[in-house]
């Protein structure tokens, strides 16, 4: 990996059209620790992009960067075609929402929105405004002089969103802004935030762990690892054609198995066959969406093998009831596979112990091959 | 063993306290030696106050508003109250000045350098002041190198001893420790998130100081201010060696009056009235920190 050391002096960039942020090689290095290794990455302008990884993945660093509260080691950042590496912070134009909210605790709800405005010395007047607007964006206008330790935590990230949307920044910045709410918040925020954002047409960068709202929220998942990129683009294709085991593991549930490819198509994994897509040779990995598997009784019928179907033979081991789902942990040769189906009125509990097949379709098969 | 101790544990008589009286059992060893050490004396001091000097340091009995009318009713004495807080106000601002940046570097620090700052800042406390005050005369007089770098320089050397300015000097380095660990128990509210979020916002750092650092460590800032006023007022030996017999403070002039001239009663009085200085101090941080709140 090459790496660009930063260059200032020359603020203006070839402009690659609809590309508003650009990291380019960037990188952070804490001695010897790399936090963020060479990451190159174009956001298009009114994008929701989220950077999703596990805690240490560098997705953090990456956002802090961007708004310029770390200083790159190396690599450019450009925004609409303006090298701003080497920018502080406060004219970087960026609204940054975190995952504290980090309010102003000696401040009121409305003089916490207006002071973004304040330090852009706008008229009185214009911020009066603004600040109402704001607050009528996230629905905050009856709560305008409570102090933030008055209100809830959803409450407390909708101000830190108006806080950082008033100033009408260039790029939105979300690290983890919804990490510290509960479950029921967290979806109508995840729905609310988005909602802002696509009527402001605004871009986004959205730093989070949790792969449901990288899918449901964003334009583009940029899977992050190791301080290097992973995987970038759609949630579908994120989902559905992870390029890595890696990315098949972390976004999304899957039953993982080793075997052996034998070149045709074919793969042995224990003393069964199956088959997979494409002819892959050497050790491979096999990774399974367990709501793309289903669960048949031995015996019953539906267990022939079927043109395009693998299937697998094992003893039911356990069955989980969680309220929409239901998760059949079957054990196969002695490893273990997870087989959801949707919960019918909680019917279609099975004897646990019994004898059952589980069927698949090939094309459901995800193979990586094994480096090692 | 356990099921024997657990079976006898009825038997033996409880003191059946409560929390209430728990807290007042708890708090009673030092509510006496309080109230025989420090309120009896004072209550003394009071009734002193009253009292009538005689010549020669007698004291007699009476009723009387004499020593309290008299310095009132005296220049020197109400110029030497006006100095007195006015060096203490300008001591407690110094002070706060100068420690301020110290406070706010330590509390951003961490770990091992945290800690070993911390002793720093604290080892002045192990040497008594007295040996500290000797220390400024030394770097403060008139062949000290303070002095004679300044005048090598070409300017006409300053007076910064045996005066008000050597009494700020050396009062202002000796309470540091105070106002720093202050300050430091008051920055709890300053979050860095904060500090981002308003460098973010368009904050350049001068602003941010203004409008977000500042504001958040205002507890500290009036805590430390109390207590450094209050040992500024107090204060008597640095005051006394520093100031050379020509700086005229309250603390100097109870000393003088109690142990030189023997006039009890006025000494009283002045002991008195410092102590009113400090309910005024006390209710003027109760209404800050209301304020901030």
């Amino acid at each position: 990996m090459m790496h660009q050391t930063i260059r200032s002096g020359s603020p203006t960039v070839p402009d690659d059209r609809g590309v508003h942020l650009r990291l380019d090689g960037l990188s952070k290095r804490y001695g010897d620790a790399v936090a963020v290794a060479g990451l190159d990455l174009a956001v298009p302008k009114g994008e929701l992009v989220a950077l999703l990884g596990p805690s240490g993945c560098g997705k953090t660093t990456t956002l802090r960067m961007v708004a310029g509260l770390i200083k790159p080691t190396d690599g450019r950042i450009v925004v609409g075609g303006h090298d701003i590496t080497l920018m502080p912070p406060y004219r970087r134009d960026m609204g940054l929402v975190f995952q504290s909210y980090a309010l102003f605790p000696h401040m009121s709800v409305a003089k916490n929105v207006a002071f973004g405005l304040e330090m852009r010395s706008l008229p009185k007047a214009e911020i009066e405004r603004r600040v109402k607007e704001a607050l009528a964006m996230v629905r905050l206008e009856a709560l305008a002089e409570r102090k933030p330790r008055e209100l809830s935590g959803g409450q407390q990230q909708r101000v830190a969103l108006a806080r950082a949307l008033v100033i009408r920044p260039s790029i939105l910045l979300l690290d983890e802004p919804l990490s510290n709410l509960d479950a029921k918040l967290r979806d109508e925020m995840r729905n609310e935030i988005r909602d802002i954002q696509q009527s402001l047409g605004i871009t986004a960068v959205f730093v989070t762990h949790d792969q449901v709202e990288a899918l449901s929220m964003c334009d583009k998942v940029v899977v992050m690892r190791g301080g290097k990129l992973e995987q970038v683009g759609t949630p579908v294709d994120v989902y559905e054609h992870p390029t890595t085991p890696f990315v098949a593991s972390f976004v999304g549930r899957t039953n993982r198995l080793e075997g052996k490819a034998h070149g045709d198509g074919r793969v042995t994994i224990g003393s069964s066959e199956i088959r997979v897509p494409g002819r892959p040779g050497g050790m491979v990995e096999i990774m399974i969406r367990p709501h793309r598997m289903k669960l048949v009784e031995t015996g019953s019928g539906e267990d022939v093998a079927a043109e395009g179907m693998n299937r697998a033979a094992g003893r039911l081991s356990r069955v989980t009831f969680i309220g929409d789902l239901l998760q059949y942990h079957v054990d196969v040769d002695g490893t273990e596979i997870v087989v959801e189906a949707a919960s019918d009125h909680g019917r279609g509990f099975r004897t646990v112990g019994s004898t059952v097949t589980v069927l698949w379709r090939v094309e459901d098969t995800m193979v990586f091959g094994r480096s090692a | 063993m356990t099921a024997i101790a657990a079976s006898m544990a009825p038997a033996t008589p409880r003191l059946a306290l409560g929390r209430t009286g728990t807290a007042i059992a708890l708090l009673l060893p030092i509510a006496v030696i309080n109230a025989i050490g420090f309120i009896l004396p004072v209550l003394n001091l009071l009734r002193m106050s009253f009292n009538e000097a005689l010549a020669g340091g007698g004291v007699r009995e009476a009723f009387t508003l004499a020593n309290w009318t008299g310095l009132f009713g005296d220049t020197f004495y109400v110029e030497l109250i006006v100095n007195s807080i006015t060096v203490s106000l300008g001591i407690t601002l110094a002070t706060l000045v100068v420690s301020y940046p110290i406070a706010l570097y330590l509390h951003r620090s961490s770990g091992r350098w945290r800690t070993f700052l911390t002793v720093l800042v604290i080892s002045p406390l192990l040497t008594s002041a007295v040996v500290r005050t000797y220390g400024w005369i030394a770097l403060l007089a008139e062949q000290g190198p303070i002095v004679s770098t300044i005048a090598a320089m070409g300017f006409s050397p300053p007076r910064l001893m045996f005066n008000t300015t050597g009494v700020i000097i050396g009062l202002t380095e000796i309470l540091m420790p105070y106002m720093i660990l202050s300050l430091l128990a008051g920055f709890g509210r300053l979050d860095p998130r904060v500090e981002e979020a308003a460098m973010t916002l368009g904050a350049p750092p001068a602003k941010t100081f203004w409008r977000v650092i500042l504001p958040l460590t205002l507890p500290g800032i009036a805590l430390g201010c109390l207590l450094c006023f209050v040992l500024a007022v107090s204060s008597f030996i640095t005051p006394k060696l520093l100031g050379g017999g020509r700086v005229f403070l309250l603390a100097t002039e109870i000393y003088d009056q109690a142990i030189v001239t023997l006039n009890w009663p006025l000494a009283a009085t002045l002991s008195m009235l410092v102590l009113i200085i400090f309910g005024a101090a006390l209710g003027a941080y109760a209404r800050v920190l209301r304020a901030i709140d």
